[in-house]
């Protein structure tokens, strides 16, 4: 993907950011939490990449064979792997896939994912430049789209995981990174973190938070 | 222990669900593997596959490139869809069992 070129346009966001961000909170006791196969490439709805690839023939020769969700986004699939694609959803929304067909796929639609696309961090990892979604965007956002699980495992998975990251942002003294992202969100976005700040029982947050809000 | 639960059964179900796709893959797949004869100097093609218990050959003749590279390309990726439907299968026969343990 780096070759065609697609990976610079590509955001590595859910469980697998959590692995890659062992690096920039190597200063503190970070852990890795469960990571799934799971792999999500967040991209822009209108791509840069001028061009046009078949990325299922390109994985292909990996053994990745394709598999579509219910209801018709594109995924690559392995013993070891499973890539999903996805683009953020604007307007009322609807149920279909959103085609890319300069990639040779339709990818899943899912809402909050420009709070993800709209701060942006690159690592080097070995030959790699991936870009990820900066910890505290990706720390909130998980706290937002927490109210829209509706089985309580993974409502609670979300929490743990954004309200752990949180924390280590303030351990590693980047209060202030949370604050200004935080800051710029309408105030229903503000108001769903807040709450999930309090029915989680973070305190310490709620009140950085809440205050003045 | 819910949250690692759910995660298990949620990574059951992809396996699931892959296990199908390896299953139809090998089954687009064209039949049959080629097995080369030098007659008087010449290659000739057969295609051998499994016909209930038996082998059968059936004459393909002299073949181009191109065809043979589709022949060729087949057994590669038949080879390696069953050896990553094996791994599938492992990972199911894992996660059940895993599911199925009672937690302390």
């Amino acid at each position: 993907m780096q070759e065609a070129g697609v990976l610079d346009e590509a955001m590595v966001i859910g469980s697998w950011c959590i692995y890659f961000y062992r690096d920039y909170f190597a200063e503190t006791d970070y852990t890795s939490s469960i990571r799934t196969r799971d792999i999500d490439f967040l991209l822009p709805r209108h791509l840069k990449f001028k061009g046009e690839i078949d990325l299922a023939e390109l994985f292909k020769d990996l053994g990745f064979v394709i598999d579509f969700s219910p209801k018709g986004a594109f995924r690559l699939v392995h013993p070891e792997l499973i890539i999903d694609f996805l683009v953020p959803e604007r307007g009322e929304g609807d149920d279909n896939p959103y085609p890319l067909p300069q990639l040779g796929l339709n990818a899943q639609k899912l809402r909050f994912l420009e709070i993800l696309l709209e701060n942006p961090m690159k690592i080097e990892v070995d030959d790699f430049t991936l870009t990820l979604p900066h910890p505290a965007a990706f720390a909130l956002q998980k706290l937002i789209i927490s109210w829209r699980r509706p089985k309580e495992e993974k409502k609670l998975k979300e929490r743990q995981e954004g309200i752990r990251i949180l924390n280590l942002l303030v351990t590693k003294g980047e209060t202030n990174s949370i604050i200004n992202i935080f800051d710029s969100f309408p105030r229903n976005w503000k108001m769903s973190i807040v709450r999930a700040l309090e029915a989680s029982d973070a305190m310490d947050l709620f009140k950085i938070l809440s205050q003045d809000k | 222990m819910k949250v690692i639960r759910g995660v298990l059964s949620e990574e059951l179900q992809n396996s699931l669900q892959m296990r199908k796709r390896y299953r139809q893959a090998l089954e687009n797949l064209p039949r049959g593997s080629l097995v080369e004869k030098n007659i008087r100097g010449r290659k000739y093609y057969y295609l051998a596959f499994r016909e209930n218990e038996k082998v059968r050959f059936v004459y393909k003749g002299k073949l181009s490139e191109v065809e043979l590279k589709r022949y060729r390309e087949a057994q590669k990726m038949r080879a390696k869809y069953r050896k990553l439907y094996r791994q599938v299968n492992q990972q199911i026969i894992f996660l059940k069992k895993v599911l199925r343990g009672k937690t302390v």
